[in-house]
């Protein structure tokens, strides 16, 4: 197999293990809502009843899902690069 | 003379107590609040419609499914789209309409762990396996871990584990069946096991992926439009302020305040991470949901099919905050819904019911339960072509025959294996009608997440596994995972009746997939055999070609 493929592929590799991460830790960072570090998440946001764990909770499902938007769409710039440069 | 029934019941019980000995033991019943409701003629008549559709899709899908390879993968033609629907229909099942909008009744936030739990895995789905898995396997997930070991032995285990997660899985999904029946359309218990057995295997045994796929797709709308439309009704009673609704279920729940925060139902952070670890990493090692990544013509449609599913279900968790607040502050305080000892009519699994019925009535009511029904059928369909492919393509095509099948005797032995399947499901659904099933609903999550998920993972992402770290991490993470689940407080406790547990969690994986992954890199790393070398000197081809497609 010759270099650039496997430079390629390996690239690819350590993008996807990366959103791994991110996604990973946004999604565990939900723990702190139960620990006595993550109290501040527990308040209520501005005047209304709304609390910081709810929102959380949304924003985390949003982030979710602009996650996958931007992977695919990097996805899509580097692959359209490899074949501009093929 | 014994009723057929009771005679059924009686051999069920006997092959449950043969096949597992600590069942005998068992001391507790499934559920105290579980009570048979009037007959609901509106549920039943649009149920009854459900099924004249989803039976005439079989019907045209019977027309295409000639070979085994369409029976598994419903030709390979399914779109991104239709396949992110499918994915969200036999994912979304009665547990989170039912179960999570009931806890949010109950316990207010807490019950968001388990929304985010069940959301969490479809990104991650996308950014580690669909395209990889797409590119390398063919039918089924265990085409894509023997790629690179030795094919017979890891191809054994993989597919008993699939059958494993499979039979598991669908014990508690025919339980629950029978119950929500019992529940929702004043149904008797076996009647409701034996229609939802003998439906699936009509679309599954004639229609294969094909009509499974619609049934899936159809249930997905209808699920989607149905807490659509209850959460506009429910806003509207709040005048469409997300505020105002939370003030009223403030006001009207007996913990008032503190259900928007953590705490009410769980307080330990550690056991937060045990389930977000089970069902993250669970859901991921799922066999049923990764055969549907083998509907779509490549990968490209594989990516999409993920990016869907997470859509589709990142909104159905959204509106599902909706409809647990509403129930809280539409429910509580309102007599009808409740008994005369306080407590909700039929138990927390019918808050999702009566919340339909208290914003919309009789027609609601109807629909609603008619779509979950529809929802354990698209599951249990999913279930029963996994199954069967592991048993048809896996150990009859690929290791009995070395890859080399008859095809119509692959075809034949795969609708023999859908019917085995129904009639075992039938059976240990009776079986385990009174037994406590907590427990059973756990293991597959815990199963697939300490032996399917780390052998996937590494399989595409390790240089350095072996067969043999691959099978003796496998049989770890199963061993450990059956002996913690045994130790834990839903089988010590509940089930033993021990005062208190020997391990505190209900949800294992935290310990036992680090463990899994431990072994099976130990002992890759150990491993010294002439068939070790191989496995590792495979890998980059196999990595070019799971990233750049077979013909790289």
């Amino acid at each position: 197999m010759s270099d650039s493929k496997l430079e390629q592929v390996q690239a690819k590799t350590r993008r996807r293990l990366l959103f791994t991460a991110i996604h990973l830790v946004l999604y565990f960072s939900f723990t702190l809502n139960w620990t006595t570090w993550g109290k501040a998440l527990t308040g209520p946001v501005g005047n209304g009843p709304l609390s910081g764990s709810i929102l959380m909770f949304v924003i985390l499902v949003v982030t979710f899902i602009a996650l996958e938007v931007l992977f695919l769409a990097v996805d899509k710039a580097i692959t359209k690069k490899a074949l501009e440069q093929n | 003379m014994r009723h057929p029934c009771q005679l059924l019941k009686i051999i069920a019980a006997l092959v449950s107590l043969s096949l597992l000995p600590l069942w005998a033991q068992a001391a507790g019943s499934i559920d105290g609040d579980i009570e048979q409701q009037a007959v609901n003629p509106t549920a039943i008549v649009m149920f009854l419609i459900f099924v004249v559709l989803t039976l005439l899709i079989t019907w045209r899908a019977a027309r295409t499914t000639t070979s085994s390879a369409s029976f598994y993968n419903a030709g390979g033609n399914i779109t991104g789209l239709q396949n992110g629907a499918a994915i969200a229909g036999d994912f979304m099942s009665a547990a989170s309409f039912l179960g999570i909008t009931g806890l949010m009744f109950v316990a207010g936030f807490d019950a968001l762990i388990l929304s985010l739990g069940a959301f969490g895995a479809w990104p991650v789905l996308m950014f580690l396996f669909a395209k990889r898995v797409r590119n390398l396997g063919s039918y089924t997930f265990v085409d894509v871990v023997s790629q690179r070991l030795a094919k017979d032995q890891i191809r054994l285990v993989a597919a008993l584990g699939t059958i494993a997660v499979v039979i598991l899985y669908l014990i508690a999904q025919m339980v629950g069946a029978g119950k929500l029946i019992q529940l929702l359309f004043g149904l008797p218990y076996e009647y409701a096991v034996a229609i939802v057995s003998a439906l699936v295997l009509a679309y599954v045994a004639f229609g294969g992926m094909l009509a499974t796929t619609w049934v899936q797709i159809i249930k997905a709308a209808l699920l989607l439009g149905g807490v659509t439309f209850m959460a506009i009704l429910i806003m509207a009673q709040a005048g469409f302020s997300f505020s105002t609704l939370l003030d009223m279920a403030v006001e009207r729940h007996p913990q008032g305040e503190a259900i928007l925060s953590p705490g009410v139902v769980f307080k330990d952070p550690i056991q937060i991470a045990t389930i977000q670890v089970s069902m993250l990493f669970g859901t991921l090692g799922l066999p049923h949901i990764l055969m549907r990544l083998f509907t779509v013509p490549d990968m490209r449609q594989a990516k999409l099919s993920a990016f869907y599913a997470t859509l589709f279900m990142g909104y159905f968790y959204i509106v599902l905050l909706v409809i647990g607040f509403g129930s809280i502050a539409l429910l509580y305080g309102n007599p009808e819904f409740f008994d005369a000892d306080g407590n909700i009519i039929g138990g927390i699994n019918m808050v999702a019911i009566h919340i339909a019925s208290a914003v919309g009535g009789d027609v609601l009511t109807g629909f609603m339960s008619a779509v979950s029904f529809a929802t354990i059928l698209a599951v249990v369909a999913g279930l029963t072509v996994s199954g069967a492919a592991a048993i048809s393509h896996d150990l009859y095509a690929e290791v009995l025959k070395q890859g080399k099948p008859d095809a119509k005797a692959e075809l034949r032995i795969t609708r023999i294996a859908v019917f085995v399947i129904g009639l075992v499901a039938v059976l240990l659904g009776i079986a385990f009608e009174n037994e406590n099933v907590a427990f059973i609903a756990v293991m597959p999550m815990v199963m697939a997440a300490s032996v399917t998920f780390p052998i996937l993972f590494l399989s595409l992402y390790w240089r350095g596994l072996t067969t043999r770290g691959a099978i003796i991490g496998a049989l770890v993470g199963f061993i450990a995972s059956i002996v913690l689940i045994v130790l834990g407080p839903q089988v010590w406790v509940s089930i033993l009746g021990h005062a208190e547990p020997l391990f505190p969690y209900n949800y294992p994986a935290l310990f036992t997939m680090p463990l899994a992954f431990f072994v099976i890199m130990g002992v890759s790393i150990a491993d010294r055999s002439a068939r070790g070398k191989v496995d590792r000197q495979s890998y980059h081809d196999l990595l070019i070609r799971s990233e750049l497609g077979p013909n790289a």
